[in-house]
């Protein structure tokens, strides 16, 4: 397949612009929609193994992704104009969304439905740890570090800043036996 | 100075959002609601609705709860906090990654991390429908739309079209 990086700091901003102004349900599937179908900027295994690299960096991944792109055709200034591409559009969005909730908020049903979209959203994250957890569940010690993440994160309300170190050494200890 | 307070607290969240923001997000709701008191509980759950409803990145939560705690500039400010620290760090890390391609540490990382992240992504969707007190409507819907992602082959948007619903009936007065 012929890839035709973007040509001009414009054509990434808009190429941006347009994964954000669509991405209602997950930025995921539209960002491989506009960068590898519609505008062929990349090639499937180059997209997937940019997401991969940005799904294991900290933060949120598809921000990281437009830094990483950005930065491959443009350096420093296009990351920072996908970046802003991406985020311009739903920052208004959700601010938009956000100011009339709280015109709304004092309306029991319409607290209640937003509740029930919130409490939904909670399951879809549950539901997207099964789906990732599919992968690992044969493995008793990944099992027993997702339980021991989960009772200390969860159920424990332990800080991340300490949960995150000790399980990510016991991790790679188990991983360096070959446990995962 | 809770500007300044908004922008380290996100700071610190974006440099240990190993998974993304779903994974730090019973950090983030530990933070804000309990240690910041930014929002309540009931509120932060509503405004991760928001966010999740809304077209874009669902990192977007932490303008709506800057905005809650200091109007615009903190909608700001947050959104920069979060993306920040761990935008540089993809700076860096983008040709670094390349080069340990074949590292038997790379792969070990790679695999102590995953099971993490579904630990601590089922911890955030646990602590979002658990706001104080356990409540089983809230556990009900969580459940059903956890199935309906599994089962169903359709945009979230519908799965959560349905849950509003399905709260509106079930939490209404």
């Amino acid at each position: 397949m012929d890839v035709t990086p973007p040509k001009s700091l414009t054509e990434l901003f808009t190429g941006f612009l347009a994964i954000g102004a669509r991405s209602f349900g997950g930025v995921l599937p539209w960002a491989h929609r506009t960068m590898v179908e519609e505008r062929r900027w990349l090639t499937p295994a180059d997209f997937a193994e940019t997401i991969g690299l940005c799904q294991f960096l900290p933060g949120p991944n598809i921000g990281n992704a437009s830094i990483v792109l950005g930065k491959r055709w443009f350096g420093v200034t296009g990351s920072i104009v996908a970046f802003l591409g991406l985020m311009a559009l739903p920052f208004i969005w959700v601010m938009a969304l956000g100011a009339l909730y709280l015109e709304w908020a004092h309306d029991p049903t319409v607290r209640a439905v937003v509740t029930g979209v919130g409490a939904t959203g909670a399951g879809l994250f549950m539901g997207t740890a099964l789906k990732l957890g599919r992968a690992i569940v044969r493995r008793p010690a990944a099992l027993g570090l997702v339980a021991a993440c989960f009772l200390a994160v969860g159920v424990g309300r332990f800080s991340m800043l300490i949960v995150l170190p000790v399980s990510a050494a016991i991790g790679v200890f188990f991983a360096r036996r070959g446990w995962l | 100075m809770i500007l300044l307070d908004l922008a380290v607290t996100f700071g610190v969240l974006s440099l240990i959002a190993f998974g993304g923001m779903p994974a730090v997000m019973p950090e983030m709701q530990r933070l804000v609601v309990e240690v910041k008191g930014w929002t309540s509980a009931p509120e932060f759950i509503q405004l991760f609705a928001i966010a999740q409803a809304a077209p874009g990145p669902n990192v977007l939560i932490v303008s709506l709860i800057g905005w809650k705690a200091a109007g615009l500039p903190g909608a700001v400010v947050a959104l920069l906090a979060v993306c920040g620290p761990a935008a540089v760090l993809s700076w860096w890390i983008a040709d670094l990654w390349e080069r340990f391609k074949d590292s038997p540490w790379r792969s070990a990382i790679q695999k102590a991390i995953a099971p993490l992240v579904v630990g601590l992504i089922l911890s955030g969707g646990y602590v979002l429908c658990t706001p104080s007190t356990p409540d089983w409507r809230l556990w009900a819907i969580a459940a059903a739309s956890a199935i309906a992602l599994l089962t169903l082959k359709v945009n979230p948007l519908w799965i959560l079209a349905g849950g509003g619903t399905i709260g509106g009936v079930l939490l209404g007065g």
